[in-house]
């Protein structure tokens, strides 16, 4: 770029770049200029370079630790209000969740200022209780739910439903207690009132919005972002070589980041204890208020209260943060830090490891020299610019997002979380590549395959790839030798009936050729019986139903074999096989030493293609066999297919997705090898 | 003069020019559906009546006739994300997986007052319901029966032993004649005499049960047609069916409705009640019966009004359009009493039917049960495994899916 720099000085002069940039282009300047051993330190890189880097995660940790306090903030507002949640549904349902006791409880329920709470009955669905300023005057409880407050009634229908649901499956998959953003900003609890084992109605509480929490940090992120800039300043007159400066400034970046990253773990861990403190008070607030509401109205005492599992999640499960008595369990509270610091850590790790990358992209010249590209080549960047947001768009952000999925969860009854909450990590690959059990032995002594095991399947592909590649490859070749008979008649129109299975749309074709296997009316089965013989049910075993795929696929495949290698036959000169036969080769030697040779640089490209196509043709095994019998003849991607559409299993379908990209990139790259190596002999 | 004449024009043209804007405040509501032919005439009839009817309000329905191929699948893509229509009809097979998937069909439960409960055949509504809420208001369902060729079959049996004894003597297999057919290896149809013993496809909490011990029952007393009495063809397909019965050599069949479509002109058919089941202790076989319903659509704008347009929709008055035009059989049990639909022996056949039919599953786990139950049918159907083995390797099979699903 050196040898750039002096074909646009005027660019670089006058250019009014920003801060590091234009401070970076004066510096190519300089270098241009001088020459010589100057050019092997430039500190304003490096001194740019940390400035920008640290500059940037320092802000992004601000934020990071901005949020975590704002996410605090509210845990501890939500876990506050969860408390107040179910202690008042635990004193309603004591109150038998509707009648003068539920009104009593609630007239009486103490609340923040701002807070209000109220009781719904799915009995003539009305509102039990209430003490939102709204349902005052004549919309006073009780009374019916009007038909704008429907969100209500279905709200408390859903938190019903996710009590059986996970009653009856034993397990614990939809939220017991709902949470959701009120429009004025606080947010809104809901919880279901169970009497006697059946949900009976709903509590809600709205809390009012939760006090902005200040930015805070700054003067600390400040030291962390100036002491390491003017070290680094300092050393720039020490060091004499661009690689050691920029390895100090490597270091100085760490240490700037991580200095900051200890403060803010402890921060955290401070309102974590706060939190602690305030739901403890809350806790233990709500008990007394609950055991003088019991015995003031006589509601029922047994069982006594259990305080502690007032502080719940959201499927209703203890924490197990505070005692019955509202006070801390240490130990659980150290775990909640530990996993609160290593949340933190980890999003900073991930920051300093980008911001480091950056740094010594910076620092080393490499932001230089991209730029530099950039700007020479501008015009055709410009030009495949269109291109390139069209792929990142739909291919590589859909890509992108498919490998993401294959480390999670997702199925049927998540879709609505995000990725991140279904992270099971390798667990779909483990499951996937590690169940050998291809086969067992059944009590006769056959051997019975487990048709969806993954290498069973990959079995299957792999026979289902070859033999339809050598089908195709075989026809298609075998026809165009005939065609390429010379002064053979009416040579356009056997081509054109001969590509025909090529131009019909590859499922009609694959349904009209199901019909003609089909057992009672298909055609083939009516030339057997034509000829004596018994329909065959071609469905019904593994191997009659992989022979109808096949004819199917291997009808589909020819045309475009044949076509390949039409063409590469008709470019050989007639002059050497008149040459070969002077010298008295038959027709088989002219074959293997003359056609075969000419006819590799085409049909070798050819096949690389055809296994890529029939490794993945997904409609002709979807539409003639359907997998059928037992799942026996799918191939890796409509088994892939079945499982995210037929057994709902998103994430384990996308690994399965992720594993045939991985054949398939394996397949290629050793592909590309060979056929280089052929191309070079 | 002319100021004032000017004025009291401008005035006119300003009252013209107000009048239509209620108009412009109407509310349109989009229903889509699969029907064709007379199906999709009827609803359009039904439609156009609710649009004169309400005009005054502002409220038009607009229907859209979606192709059936791709129409659940447009559901579950425009749907959640607030493309798609205010209502649509479709089969309660799918319902649970789109309640569970989320933001697609709206609880009713709300609006639906006792009266509009008691409208529909029990069954139906409850065909509606997932997890004790209500979904949707049953349109109409459609269910298995038999259906007999008078000339062979003067009366029609009312158990299996006159169905047997009956169809033995109209069977030649030499001549390729049958007394009974029916899709027997094709697990819906066999779910009739499954319902009938009692048996099913999911016990409490939606546990998988192939394997119970009266669905093998089930299946030993279809084996026994099949072996023993010979009175079914052997691999019935339902184009042989369909070939056989108009041949005049099938006497009896066990079909629903979309058979009758194809029932040659010639051959005069009646419809009975599936006989009962002399070997489950005179219970009745009870096929399983296919529900369409209304749905509103969850992100709809217009909730009120397209709860509305559905409860108009199955009335008895519109069931009676949808019905003696449309040909189908609706939810609404009041329409039965009408003349005109009494006199109707599809529909009559039908509403006796349904009388002892089960609503199919609308749990999503029900898609992961017909791979293992078609693979469990043709292995008992070929010989190939006893009915107690092949339903024991499916129930393993759909168990072992169930519990994928749900891990956590």
């Amino acid at each position: 770029m050196s040898t750039n720099a002096p074909q646009q000085p005027a660019g670089d002069l006058g250019g009014p770049g920003p801060g590091v940039a234009s401070g970076q282009s004066g510096d190519v300047l300089l270098t241009g200029a001088n020459g010589g051993p100057a050019s092997s330190l430039r500190r304003g890189r490096v001194l740019g370079g940390l400035a920008l880097t640290l500059g940037l995660s320092l802000f992004l940790a601000n934020g990071l630790l901005a949020r975590a306090r704002e996410e605090r903030a509210v845990e501890r507002a939500q876990r506050r209000a969860g408390v107040a949640l179910l202690s008042l549904a635990d004193v309603v349902q004591r109150a038998g969740g509707t009648g003068d006791g539920v009104r009593a409880a609630v007239k009486d329920w103490p609340l923040p200022a701002g807070a209000s709470v109220r009781v719904i009955a799915f009995n003539g669905i009305r509102l039990e209780a209430s003490t939102f300023p709204e349902d005052t005057g004549d919309k006073a409880a009780p009374r019916r739910l009007s038909r704008d407050e429907k969100p209500l009634y279905d709200r408390g229908q859903r938190l019903r439903a996710a009590v059986e649901t996970n009653r009856e499956e034993g397990g614990a998959r939809k939220p017991e207690v709902e949470s959701e953003a009120r429009p004025s900003g606080g947010r809104l609890l809901s919880a279901p009132v169970e009497v006697d084992g059946t949900v009976v109605g709903a509590v809600e509480v709205a809390t009012p919005p939760v006090p902005p929490v200040g930015r805070g940090g700054l003067a600390e992120a400040l030291a962390a972002f100036l002491v390491p800039l003017g070290v680094c300043g300092g050393a720039g007159f020490l060091v004499r070589r661009q690689r050691v400066l920029a390895g100090v400034a490597a270091v100085l970046f760490v240490a700037g980041l991580g200095g900051y990253a200890v403060h803010s773990m402890r921060t955290l861990a401070d309102e974590l204890r706060g939190t602690q403190e305030a739901v403890g008070a809350e806790l233990r607030e709500r008990t007394t208020r609950a055991q003088a509401l019991l015995a003031a109205h006589g509601l029922r005492t047994e069982p006594p209260l259990t305080p502690a599992a007032w502080d719940a999640d959201s499927l209703r499960h203890p924490l197990g943060l505070l005692t019955d008595a509202g006070q801390p369990v240490e130990a659980m509270l150290a775990t909640r830090v530990a996993q609160v610091r290593d949340e933190a850590s980890r999003a900073l790790g991930l920051l300093g490891v980008l911001g480091l990358a950056l740094l010594l992209y910076v620092g080393l010249g490499g932001l230089h020299r991209t730029a530099a590209t950039l700007k020479e080549h501008r015009q055709a960047y410009a030009y495949i610019l269109p291109a390139l947001v069209g792929m990142l768009l739909l291919v590589f952000f859909p890509f992108g997002y498919g490998i993401a999925l294959s480390f999670t969860d997702a199925n049927l009854y998540n879709t609505h979380q995000p990725l991140s909450e279904l992270w099971v990590g390798l667990r779909n690959y483990v499951e996937i590549l590690g169940d050998f059990q291809i086969a067992r032995r059944a009590a006769d002594g056959s051997l019975v395959f487990n048709y969806l095991n993954f290498y069973y399947t990959l079995f299957f592909t792999v026979v289902w790839t070859v033999t339809n590649v050598a089908i195709g490859v075989t026809v298609g070749l075998v026809l165009a030798l005939a065609l390429n008979v010379p002064n053979l008649r009416l040579r356009p129109v056997y081509r054109v009936v001969l590509i025909l299975p090529w131009a019909m749309p590859n499922y009609i074709t694959a349904l009209i050729w199901k019909g003609m296997f089909h057992q009672q009316f298909g055609v083939v089965n009516q030339v057997i019986r034509m000829f004596g013989g018994q329909g065959v049910s071609w469905f019904d075993s593994p191997t009659t139903s992989f022979l109808t795929a096949l004819a199917t696929n291997g009808w589909l495949s020819f045309p475009f074999m044949m076509v390949v290698s039409l063409g590469a036959l008709q470019s050989i000169p007639a002059e050497i096989y008149e040459a070969a036969r002077v010298d008295g080769a038959n027709r088989w030697q002219q074959f293997t030493a003359i056609t075969l040779p000419a006819l590799r640089p085409a049909l070798v490209p050819a096949v690389i293609l055809s296994v890529v196509w029939t490794f993945n043709m997904f409609n002709i095994i979807f539409l003639v066999t359907g997998g059928d019998p037992g799942n026996s003849t799918e191939i890796l991607v409509t088994q892939a297919f079945k499982f995210a559409f037929q057994r709902y299993r998103y994430g384990y379908a996308a690994a399965y997705a992720t594993i045939i990209f991985g054949i398939l990139l394996l397949y290629s790259l050793v592909q590309n090898r060979v056929s280089r190596a052929t191309e070079a002999a | 003069m002319t100021t004032v004449r000017t004025l009291v024009a401008a005035l006119c043209l300003c009252a013209l020019g107000l009048l239509p804007l209620p108009s412009f405040a109407a509310t349109e509501l989009v229903l889509w559906h699969a029907y064709r032919a007379e199906e999709k005439a009827a609803l359009e009839k039904v439609v156009a009546e609710y649009n004169a009817a309400n005009a005054a309000k502002g409220i038009k329905v607009t229907t859209l006739a979606v192709p059936y191929d791709a129409y659940a699948d447009k559901i579950s893509a425009t749907v959640p994300r607030g493309k798609g229509p205010d209502l649509f009809i479709f089969a309660q097979d799918r319902l649970g997986g789109w309640i569970e998937s989320g933001n697609t069909v709206e609880p009713i439960d709300f609006y639906l007052d006792d009266a509009t409960k008691k409208r529909f055949i029990p069954s139906t509504m409850e065909a509606m319901t997932y997890r004790g809420t209500t979904y949707g208001l049953p349109l109409n369902y459609k269910v298995i029966t038999l259906i007999y060729n008078k000339k062979l079959v003067p009366v029609p049996p009312k158990t299996t032993g006159e169905l047997v004894k009956l169809a033995k003597t109209l069977t030649d297999k030499k001549a390729g004649r049958f007394g009974l057919a029916y899709a027997y290896s094709d697990f819906y149809y066999h779910a009739a005499l499954m319902n009938g013993f009692g048996g099913g496809v999911f016990g409490a909490n939606v546990t998988p049960t192939l394997n119970s011990a009266q669905n093998v029952k089930s299946l030993e007393l279809m084996m026994k047609w099949l072996e023993k009495d010979g009175i079914v063809p052997t691999e019935p397909s339902t184009a042989l069916i369909t070939a056989l019965f108009n041949e005049g050599k099938a006497a009896m069949v066990f079909s629903g409705p979309w058979f009758l479509g194809e029932v040659a002109k010639g051959v005069d058919y009646g419809l009975a009640r599936l006989p009962i089941l002399d070997e489950a202790g005179g219970k009745p076989m009870s096929p399983w019966m296919t529900v369409e319903g209304v749905y509103v659509a969850a992100p709809s704008k217009n909730k009120e009004a397209a709860y509305d347009f559905a409860r108009f929709l199955t009335e008895a008055s519109s069931a009676k359009t949808l019905a003696l035009e449309g040909r189908q059989s609706p939810s609404n049990q009041a329409v039965y009493s009408d003349a005109k639909v009494a006199a109707d022996p599809q529909l009559k056949a039908m509403r006796e039917q349904v009388e002892v039919a089960v609503p199919m599953p609308n749990v999503p786990e029900m898609s992961m049960v017909w791979s293992p139950a078609t693979s469990a049918m043709n292995a008992i159907v070929k010989k190939a495994s006893t009915p107690k083995a092949a339903m024991d390797v499916a129930q393993k099979a759909v168990a072992k899916d169930v519990a994928n699903l749900r891990k956590k």
